[in-house]
């Protein structure tokens, strides 16, 4: 287990170098220069190149891309040249918001996808079978940002049940100290705080958890199917173990693999999606920073959270990968 | 009676929606008067001189305070923490400081104060944002307690524009004492009327009230939060239910649902950035003023206001409209509505067969830009100018425009109060290569215009700089834009033509 973690952390070096490689090379590819872009309407020619030689744009590429790999192995990821806050604090204020999004998102697609799937599966062409695959392909087809909006004018411009955007009610929530707000409202015992933030993610997280809700429940579906044909399902029927037990001990066990695998892939489509999201709901998390980064090429924050999307998506399927083994204990990862 | 777990989930969810729904209306319920603010803009940085966006100069003005601010309803400069000013000569200007005004920690505001905020501007590269404002002045010098000496480069007699409303004035001693970052962050001291207390960068900004700050209003809010919401349906939505008080900027398509809304109200104001068609003399055929003239003959713009704009702009004669300074009722010359004219004028350029030109516009950055210049594209077809439409994205624009690279495309300049300042750097020779244009004789009327210290001239001098402009017509003069607010209607608030929330002035019934 220690030599396969190992071997997954240094293979994730080589990931992260190329990843960097390329938005460098992008950025510096795209048109557009951030000093043009930051400096009011009135700055010179003189202020822009004073400011491109203070941000180090005037160095050749691969001496910035030096410098920047440099700082990075020491943690630092450079100075955000629009919101003149070093990139690393900025990603630490903003990504337990998105982390948190990203969970209620999972949490809602799993727990509503994943027991329709099976329930469909487990009835093929029922009437739940019809209804879990009208709303899995609702769900798949739905874009998220048109069904932010809807959310939006419906739930809370029409009956006005929960707020529009944003994260929170100021002065409502407690001290930060996870910086998940329902966490710290718990640890507070502060409930009013706990239901406060409750009210601003549900809407966010249905939208961004919906596409992979559809998926999970068709997934699961096809994985519940194909199981049930399997001889060792037959044998446990045959022993006289009831109906229920053979599908929830049996046949949902077997088919967890595929359903798990699958929500570590979903995740990275819900990671990416969450840029979305965040920015319809004024979700203040990495994705809407990297919004405002690419709006004023904003190289090191750009750099700094596309490295932040891509290890917390490294680190979910390494975590996917390790929980197969508490799933199927045929695995071995030696 | 067996209820499925799903059905119990699903009344979970519901409880929990309704309970949360109890708790955001009750969190409004408070003594405490709480104000919110739906903006568009960033909220980008707590140095209060590290951004030169207009809605960030208006609140960095409510909590640190200004020297003077511009009074639309006067239609002139008055002070705000400076008493008066004159000029002892064309390039010495005294600041008189209003005596006892405190910062929120109790200290005098004082010259060595204001000496202290210019070398900020001008010296601090973290400031670098604001060093324009700085940058016509040579030295500012601490007369007195309360005398502040300035000296420009040059007789600049439009000086003020620079300085008042965009200087915020901070504490030397906080800043002595904790450095910038510390004390921009952690003790932000103004002289403002609203404290600040909370900076979420890119997210929110909390302002509370300064007791016994003299600019307050009776009635001003105690809590002032501005959030920033970039999708024009969010704004409406959160007037609407109740979670913003003031959304700015509501686009013509959404206008009606503020309107039919029991609950909050627009509020217009007319804007000062003004649009227009520039057309860069330095390439073809752009180089024959009766091709821009053509131009500006051929374009339908009372029709664009009304089926594009839905009416929500006012049309422009000239480079300026009216409450901008030096406006002329009487302006001339002016283009109207002439397809013919356009076609005439074409042909005495040596182009009656047509000519081929590219036209750009940003996407989003201006109220239906890009359908407004789809809506050009056949009118100047109509004539002969045959035109091709690209749409690149902003930042790709705005850095080909700053560098004289686009021959031909629609834009906007904001905080346009003052014409001098705007009008020189987008048309007065070498002063930016945007537009290339060149005129002698608009020229020296400009280099007038920053000499002349009595207004009578300086207007006078400027309304023939701008006939002189538009005849020449590197740019055909749009529009302004009127600006829509959605405003509760248990809030009294008139926003400004330069969009700076100044949310003292408003107030709570």
């Amino acid at each position: 287990m220690l030599t396969y973690t190992v071997k997954r952390v240094v293979g994730t070096v080589p990931v992260l170098l190329l990843i960097t490689l390329l938005v460098f090379g992008l950025l510096q590819l795209a048109p557009g220069d951030p000093a043009d872009i930051l400096l009011p309407e009135e700055a010179t020619h003189e202020d822009i190149a004073e400011a491109r030689a203070r941000w180090g744009l005037d160095k050749p590429f691969h001496e910035q891309y030096l410098n920047f790999l440099v700082s990075a192995v020491q943690g630092d990821f450079g100075e955000s040249f629009r919101y003149k806050e070093s990139v690393i604090t900025l990603l630490a204020q903003r990504f337990p918001a998105t982390l948190e999004l990203t969970f209620f998102a999972t949490l809602l697609a799993v727990l509503i996808g994943v027991p329709l799937g099976v329930w469909a599966g487990a009835r093929p062409n029922s009437w739940i079978d019809n209804f879990g695959s009208v709303f899995g392909f609702f769900g798949i087809s739905m874009p998220s940002f048109w069904m932010g909006i809807m959310l939006i004018l419906i739930v809370s411009g029409y009956f006005n049940l929960l707020p529009s955007a944003g994260r929170e009610t100021y002065g409502i929530a407690g001290p930060t100290i996870t910086g998940f707000y329902t966490v710290d409202s718990l640890i507070e015992g502060n409930w009013k705080g706990f239901f406060d933030a409750l009210s601003y993610i549900i809407m966010p997280a249905a939208t961004l958890g919906v596409n992979m809700l559809g998926i999970l429940m068709r997934v699961t579906r096809s994985a519940i199917l194909d199981v049930t044909h399997e001889e060792f399902v037959t044998t446990a029927r045959a022993k006289g173990l009831s109906g229920r037990v053979v599908l929830w001990r049996h046949i949902v066990r077997n088919a967890l693999i595929t359903i798990i695998t699958v929500v570590g892939l979903e995740l990275g489509t819900l990671l990416s999606g969450s840029i979305i999201v965040e920015t319809v709901f004024a979700w203040p998390g990495i994705g809407n920073l990297l919004i405002n980064g690419l709006g004023t090429r904003d190289y090191p924050l750009i750099t700094g959270v596309v490295l932040a999307y891509t290890v917390l998506f490294v680190t979910v399927n390494f975590l996917i990968d390790i929980s197969y083994g508490a799933i199927d204990p045929r695995i071995r990862f030696d | 009676m067996r209820v499925s777990a799903s059905a119990r989930m699903a009344s979970r969810m519901a409880a929990c929606a309704v309970l949360a729904a109890g708790v955001t209306v009750g969190a409004t319920a408070s003594a405490e008067t709480r104000l919110t603010l739906g903006i568009t803009s960033n909220l980008s940085t707590v140095n209060p001189y590290g951004d030169s966006a207009s809605h960030l100069y208006g609140l960095w003005g409510e909590i640190y305070g200004n020297l003077c601010r511009y009074s639309f309803d006067k239609g002139g400069y008055v002070g705000h923490l400076a008493e008066k000013w004159e000029t002892t000569d064309e390039n010495t200007w005294i600041f008189h400081l209003k005596k006892g005004m405190k910062f929120h920690n109790g200290t005098e505001v004082t010259a060595k104060d204001v000496v202290h905020s210019f070398f900020r501007m001008s010296e601090d590269p973290e400031s670098s944002q604001k060093q324009n404002s700085a940058r016509k002045i040579k030295s500012v010098e601490a007369v007195d307690k309360h005398t502040v000496k300035m000296i420009s480069h040059k007789p600049t007699s439009s000086l003020l524009s620079y300085i008042c409303g965009l200087w915020a004035i901070t504490s030397k001693d906080a800043y002595d004492k904790y450095g910038a970052k510390e004390a921009d962050k952690n003790h932000p001291y103004g002289a403002g009327p609203y404290k600040l207390k909370e900076f979420v960068i890119g997210n929110r900004m909390v302002l509370e009230k300064a007791e016994g700050n003299p600019f307050l209003r009776p009635g001003s809010p105690d809590i002032v939060i501005v959030r920033k919401m970039t999708e024009s349906e969010q704004r409406v939505t959160a007037l609407l239910n109740g979670e913003v008080q003031i959304a700015q900027f509501i686009p013509p398509h959404l206008l009606s649902r503020i309107e039919k809304s029991k609950n909050a109200r627009l509020v217009p104001t007319s804007s000062v950035e003004i649009m227009f068609l520039a057309m860069n003399p330095a390439m073809k055929p752009w180089d024959n003023q009766k091709v821009r003239q053509a131009v500006c003959h051929a374009i339908n713009r009372e029709g664009i206001v009304k089926a594009l704009l839905k009416g929500q702009a006012q049309l422009l004669q000239g480079p300026i409209g009216p409450g901008q300074y030096a406006y002329n009722p009487d302006h001339k010359p002016i283009y109207d509505y002439n397809p013919e004219k356009a076609k005439k004028l074409l042909a005495e350029a040596g182009y009656g067969d047509g000519v081929d030109v590219d036209l750009y516009t940003p996407v989003a950055r201006y109220v239906n830009d890009k359908q407004i210049t789809q809506a050009m594209v056949p009118m100047l077809n109509a004539v002969g100018i045959r035109t091709k439409l690209h749409t690149p994205e902003w930042v790709t624009q705005w850095a080909n425009v700053r560098k004289g690279k686009v021959p031909f495309f629609y834009q906007g300049r904001g905080s346009v109060i003052d014409p001098g300042p705007a009008l020189s750097q987008y048309f007065e020779t070498g002063v930016s290569p945007r537009i290339k244009f060149s005129s002698a004789e608009y020229d020296k009327l400009m280099q007038a215009e920053r000499a002349a210290f009595d207004e009578k001239k300086r207007i006078a001098t400027l309304r023939q700089a701008m006939s002189v402009l538009t005849e020449q017509a590197p740019a055909c003069f749009m529009w302004t834009h009127t600006l829509q607010y959605g405003v509760a209607n248990n809030v009294d608030y008139q926003p400004r033509p330069d969009g700076r929330p100044y949310m003292s002035e408003a107030t709570m019934k």
